[in-house]
């Protein structure tokens, strides 16, 4: 067993990575223990709002890197410690056997050599898969430089592998983590990529990344605006194949000169995810999400920002809009979205309907109509007064009769930290595995009950 | 008139014959009896049975929804489900996409409420290890699907018997192996393996460490996990 010192230096060290999801693997037991879930399961949420689905832990935190923003950077002073794979290994065993865990998500800082950790890495994994013959979910991160031949090796054990970007410009990566370098943690992207499209080629069964790959972006400790990350995002989810781009903002663990002093706000990280919505299921354009050179505004989300400058687009009518068109309406999302096409085929619908479909409308009714009427207000310069962050209160309340409890509430008396208390912190996959995936057409994300849209995630295994 | 049934699937159905065409009927559970004329129905699996095949002719999913409403622990769980199935009855065919209608809405509201808990509750189940390396988890939850969760574990630990064991409904889902059973339990008495503590404690540690304390959000964390699944689970004892 495992001591606790070590558990807790290694997870500590582990935690500022923000990736958690545990879905997109249909792994079935085949004798042994585990399974994977589809949808992927939420085991625990901490007091910082965060769900626990996987082991999160790192091999060891002894590193010969020095990035700058990083707590495990070779020359900080922290206690330092490593663990066996065979310890990993029986951690995961029992803590799964528990019902604590979906599975693991193993990481590692560069011990020795590149090549040293991923073996090491890929030791734990292969004893869990072949030893102990464990069949839930395994996240592994990859060693940027390491053999090309260990990388493809350990895809073989895992339900997905990533490697972190972390920032998004090859300027900003040489100044804060000068031993990486974009193309050394491209190069394996790519290879997995291409070696996952060769297997799928080759073989009807077998899992090879069934889950796919994923990276992470750290926001705010580098002066790129949002538009250049949402490009960024845009462009890896296409050409890449990512199921997903995980935001952190950035906090600052280490003192640097190079590095911002204050913690980045949360709701610049929040817009992001907001952001990274819009691009993988309601059909938006990077380019139409964050013109270039600037900043998502904070004020609005992405979806009401684009919205209010394109003011020809709107009011659509709730009864005969297209899907498309639904699913750019502020304040509808995916599934109000489904519950309107699937309802007014039946019969026309009014405000009363949709607020029993319970379909918020606090900014939606600015932009719809129902039967031809309209609710919302009078001109644009209203609309945008309303709509504005913390600058509603009262009108808020006025507007009650069509009020619903709405949990993304942009108004309200702290209306910065509802809005932070809702925001997907980190773990956006927490909310459920529905939002885990690679791009999607909408109409494809709509088609049916969730049950059905599930399947058309991971229509793909 | 009010109809009390039994809050099986055959009782449903035999009420469900009887109370058809009873413009103001209301079906309720037996342990719900209030005051005044009520018919107590008697499970008839015979008619039940009819009437299952009837209703899988108009809609193939009702049935499997039918099981879901029962299983719900609202109250009017039952009413809804008649309200539902009336309407499947009358209009011939399948009625879920009618979500404006209010018996629909309901009902699927009620759906939801139980597809939401068994997931949840896939994750927040805690087993201990007893003595004897069978797996022991309570729980209580809101709605009765302590079976459907042990058709989860058991695809998932195929190799490890367990009880899950509803303390609020006071039975118990086992898998001993080889069968899957359920059983009424009232109380357990549990001996822990040696490494049980060794494991819980580390668990413990493990759900400290990973958190980041600058970015408290208290209110977020009761939202996903709400206090009352608490009561079972080793990170919060």
């Amino acid at each position: 067993m495992i001591s606790e010192e070590k558990l807790k230096i290694l997870t500590e060290s582990a935690k500022y990575d923000v990736s958690c999801s545990s879905s997109g693997s249909g792994r079935t037991n085949g004798g042994g223990m585990g399974n994977a879930a589809p949808a992927g399961c939420c085991h625990s949420f901490t007091p910082d709002g965060r769900c626990i689905s996987l082991l999160k832990i790192l091999l060891s935190n002894r590193c010969i890197y020095s990035c700058r923003y990083c707590p495990n950077r070779a020359d900080a002073d922290v206690p330092r410690a490593s663990a066996t794979p065979e310890e990993i290994a029986e951690l995961t065993l029992d803590f799964y056997k528990r019902n604590y865990i979906e599975g693991l998500f193993l990481s590692s800082a560069v011990e020795k050599t590149p090549d040293f950790t991923m073996e090491r890495l890929l030791a734990a994994v292969r004893l869990l898969r072949t030893k102990y013959r464990f069949h839930g979910y395994i996240h592994l991160k990859g060693i940027p430089r390491a053999d090309a031949g260990l990388v493809s090796e350990a895809a073989k054990y895992a339900d997905r592998m990533s490697y972190n970007l972390e920032l998004p410009t090859e300027a900003s990566l040489k100044l804060l983590a000068p031993q990486k370098s974009t193309e050394s943690l491209l190069s394996p992207m790519r290879q997995l990529v291409k070696e996952k499209a060769e297997f799928k080629e080759e073989h009807k069964k077998g899992h090879f990344l069934p889950a796919g790959q994923t990276t992470q972006l750290i926001v705010g400790a580098s002066p790129e605006p949002d538009s250049r990350i949402v490009r960024l995002s845009e462009a890896l989810y296409h050409k890449m194949g990512l199921k997903r781009v995980y935001y952190s903002s950035y906090v600052p663990v280490v003192q640097d000169s190079l590095l911002p002093t204050l913690p980045v706000g949360q709701l610049r990280e929040h817009r992001l995810y907001q952001a990274d919505w819009l691009l993988r299921f309601y059909g938006f354009t990077a380019e139409e999400i964050a013109p270039e050179g600037e900043n998502l505004p904070l004020e609005y989300d992405p979806k009401c920002a684009w919205a209010l400058r394109n003011p020809q687009c709107f009011p659509v009518e709730v009864n005969t809009a297209p899907l498309e068109m639904l699913l750019r309406v502020p304040g509808i999302g995916g599934r109000g979205a489904y519950k309107i096409t699937e309802a007014r085929r039946y019969a026309a619908l009014d405000f009363g309907d949709l607020k029993r479909m319970r379909i918020v409308l606090k900014r939606a009714k600015h932009f719809i109509t129902c039967k031809g009427k309209y609710l919302g207000a009078k001109d644009e310069r209203a609309v945008k007064g309303l709509l504005a962050l913390g600058a509603r209160q009262d009108e808020a309340r006025q507007m009650s009769l069509f009020d619903e409890p709405e949990r993304w509430s942009l108004g309200g008396a702290d209306s910065a930290g509802v809005l932070v208390g809702a925001a997907i912190l980190g773990g956006a996959g927490s909310a459920g595995g529905a939002g885990e995936g690679r791009m999607l057409s909408p109409a494809v994300w709509l088609l049916g009950t969730r049950e059905t849209a599930l399947a058309a995630l991971t229509g793909e295994l | 008139m009010i109809y009390l049934t039994d809050g099986t699937r055959d009782g449903f159905l035999t009420a469900f014959l009887a109370a058809w065409g009873d413009e103001e009927a209301v079906l309720l559970p037996k342990n719900k009896r209030p005051l005044g004329p009520c018919v107590e129905i008697v499970p008839d699996p015979k008619r039940a049975q009819k009437a299952l095949c009837r209703f899988r002719e108009l809609d193939g999913g009702c049935m499997r929804e039918l099981d879901r409403l029962l299983r719900c622990g609202d109250e009017g769980h039952i009413q809804t489900a008649f309200r539902y199935l009336l309407l499947i009855a009358k209009r011939g065919g399948p009625v879920r996409g009618m979500l404006s209608h209010p018996d629909v809405l309901k009902a699927e509201q009620a759906l939801r409420r139980v597809a939401h808990e068994i997931d949840r509750m896939k994750g927040f189940v805690r087993f201990s290890e007893s003595a004897s390396g069978a797996l022991y988890a309570p729980l209580s939850p809101d709605n009765d699907i302590v079976d459907i969760l042990a058709r989860h574990f058991q695809k998932r630990l195929p190799e490890y018997p367990f009880v899950l064991h509803d303390v609020k409904r006071k039975k118990a889902a086992v898998w001993d192996g080889e069968h899957l059973f359920l059983a009424p339990l009232e109380k357990a008495e549990v001996m822990l393996s040696a490494d049980e503590d060794g494991w819980q404690t580390l668990w413990k540690t493990y759900y400290s460490a990973v958190n980041i304390p600058s970015r408290e959000r208290l209110r977020q964390q009761r939202g996903y996990l709400p206090v009352r699944y608490r009561k079972f689970m080793t990170e919060f004892q």
